[in-house]
């Protein structure tokens, strides 16, 4: 071997072994790195004698080296403990639980992320005024409508209704009217609402005794936007501020949180009806009086006009019932699933045995219990990540966002269930531990005169698991054998038991 | 100290390497095809369950031959009764490894 590379080798493995010295505790590190320094070199002298040039001896030197990393490991006491830990949680039911209850802190953490469900909460979260109903086009995705529709509703005779408003949201920057010379501000969400938003949706906001002037509109400051572009400043009731290029007076400052539907608004500026109709679309608000709240019972409803031939062009979302992942829509998956779990799988549990069971009835009790863990950390897990799913694209409700949720409830269920039951089936009755170490027995060429199929078996030493591979009339389903203490001595130092 | 019926197959092989005269890691690494992975953690819970002790060689001894001293392990009582047990528990265990008694000298040049 060439010099040079000789070298490179050795300084390879002494740095290996320089490593893995920074794992053992510094009381013993020097004896240890002495020790492996020693073994190092007579490693090398056994392995690569001569100057010649020989990879699979270098390769051997250094897994050697490797081993090291592992020594080290074992030395360093925490390290050890983490390792024995580890070792004991591997298979165990406290391990499917940990998993199950980090999938349900991931699915909650996405769901509370997502702006959709954020958005969707707000509306249900306070609700000041039962019988609210938000609507959309029944035909596109679009959550906003036509003002001039508004204005057909607003002004004609309803059987249902008793209340319209409208709002639309745009962006921006609000100023007092000293500031016009200074730069302008950061645009904030602001909301050109009907003048019967408020009263509608029966929010509690305590408009400010202002000196009448009636040639101003008047604009409602969220709690937010007052402390942060107003430094909370408790003389603002009256002050003439300009919004783009409007001109308007604060009449007066919403609690916190009190606004329960869709964008995230800064300022409401009260407009007439005329004033709306000329802009862009916006969201339609309407109330139900009390003939539409004992029609309206589903979270979802058909909204049709009388001279309308081709169906209903709107739907209405109750504020009061409809919510993200509505309860209604996830069961309704869940029952799906449950109903169609036979045809995709067995569910039997898998608990005959071949010879008479070890497990007392607390262990029995115990395995249920585990088995009935599993499925109620599935339920949330699945509810949470079908909000994921179905808010992942849409900030807004629609049926789009219902349908998904539906079905991703019902397939991540199913999916949940299966999963639930096969790792079931493969738990230790004894210890509930998963049997590993899966062993092909026997030919399938002999199906009738032995068993053929699959061995696996219990770490802790309890039973051995056989599932056939081909089904037959004397052997058509899994079977566990429980093992006596005679095969306890081949599990000692498994580090589970 | 850890009873003998906790003893593992790896374990017995190597108590049974020791007592066979294969006194330091590389040897039991070749004499029981273990990687050095297993055997030298092996034998640091050997060693804290007091089966086996360590002695380091004399460094005289190393100069003359030109070579770093070495750490030489052997049995103790303790873990020469185990390693009786671990015999009765696994029969093929002195096929495996043969006993033939050497002396640290004959076993440093093994």
């Amino acid at each position: 071997m060439k010099p040079s590379l000789k070298q490179a080798f050795a300084a390879m493995d002494a740095g290996l072994l320089g490593c893995a010295a920074w794992l053992v505790p510094c009381s013993r590190r020097a004896d240890w790195l002495r020790e492996w320094r020693a073994e190092l070199w007579h490693v090398r002298q056994e392995r690569a004698p001569m100057e010649q040039l020989s990879w699979q001896a270098e390769r051997e030197i250094a897994f050697f080296c490797l081993g090291a990393f592992q020594d080290a490991t074992c030395l360093s006491e925490p390290r050890w403990k983490l390792a024995t830990l580890l070792t004991t949680l591997r298979g165990s039911a406290a391990q499917c639980l940990l998993m199950l209850f980090g999938l349900l802190a991931a699915s909650y953490g996405i769901a509370s992320l997502s702006s959709g469900v954020r958005a969707e909460r707000m509306i249900t979260s306070r609700l000041q005024n039962p019988g609210l109903i938000l609507i959309q086009y029944a035909d596109c995705d679009s959550t906003t409508i036509d003002p001039k529709q508004y204005l057909v509703w607003k002004n004609r005779r309803h059987s249902f209704f008793d209340g319209f408003a409208f709002y639309r949201v745009t962006d921006e920057s609000v100023q007092e009217e000293n500031e016009t010379g200074s730069a302008p501000r950061a645009p904030w969400k602001v909301a050109q609402a009907s003048s019967n938003l408020f009263v509608l949706l029966g929010l509690p906001v305590r408009f400010a005794t202002v000196e009448a002037d009636s040639a101003l509109p008047q604009i409602i400051l969220s709690k937010s936007f007052w402390k942060i572009e107003f430094g909370a400043d408790p003389h603002i009731a009256g002050r003439v501020v300009r919004i783009g290029q409007r001109r308007a007076r604060v009449a007066g400052v919403l609690a916190e949180d009190a606004w329960n539907l869709p964008g995230k608004i800064g300022a409401w500026l009260v407009q007439p009806d005329s004033a709306l109709a000329v802009s862009g679309n916006g969201f339609i608000v309407a109330h139900l009086n009390s003939a539409g709240r004992e029609k309206m019972w589903a979270p979802v409803m058909q909204i049709s006009e009388y001279d309308e031939d081709e169906g209903p062009r709107f739907f209405g979302y109750n504020v009061d019932q409809w919510q993200p992942g509505s309860w209604g829509i996830f069961w309704l998956g869940i029952a799906f699933a449950v109903i169609s779990l036979p045809a995709i799988t067995s569910v039997s549990l898998g608990e005959y045995s071949m010879n008479p069971p070890r497990t007392s009835l607390g262990r029995r009790l115990y395995r249920w219990s585990f088995f009935s863990a599993k499925i109620a950390l599935l339920l949330p897990i699945v509810y949470f990540s079908t909000l994921d799913l179905a808010y992942f694209r849409t900030a807004q409700s629609s049926q789009v966002s219902s349908s998904i949720q539906m079905i991703s409830a019902f397939v991540l269920f199913l999916i949940g269930l299966r999963w639930a039951l096969s790792d079931h089936r493969q738990r230790c009755p004894v210890c509930l531990r998963r049997v590993e170490h899966p062993v092909e027995v026997g030919l399938a060429s002999r199906t009738f005169l032995a068993w053929n199929g699959t061995e696996m078996m219990c770490m802790g030493g309890h039973t051995l698991l056989h599932i056939p591979s081909l089904p037959t009339s004397w052997f058509d389903a899994q079977r566990w054998l429980y093992l006596d203490s005679s095969w306890e001595f081949l599990f000692v130092g498994s580090g589970v038991g | 100290m850890v009873s003998e019926a906790k003893l593992s197959h790896t374990a017995a092989m190597i108590l049974q390497a020791l007592d066979a005269g294969f006194v330091y890691g590389f040897s039991i690494m070749e004499m029981t095809g273990l990687p050095s992975g297993t055997v030298y953690p092996a034998m640091r819970r050997l060693e804290r369950d007091e089966l086996i002790l360590s002695k380091w060689e004399k460094q005289s001894i190393a100069d003359a031959e030109l070579r770093p001293p070495r750490k030489y392990y052997k049995l103790t009582p303790a873990g020469r009764a185990t390693l009786q047990a671990s015999r009765r528990r696994y029969p093929l265990l002195e096929r495996l490894i043969p006993s033939e008694p050497l002396t640290v000298e004959e076993a440093g040049s093994r």
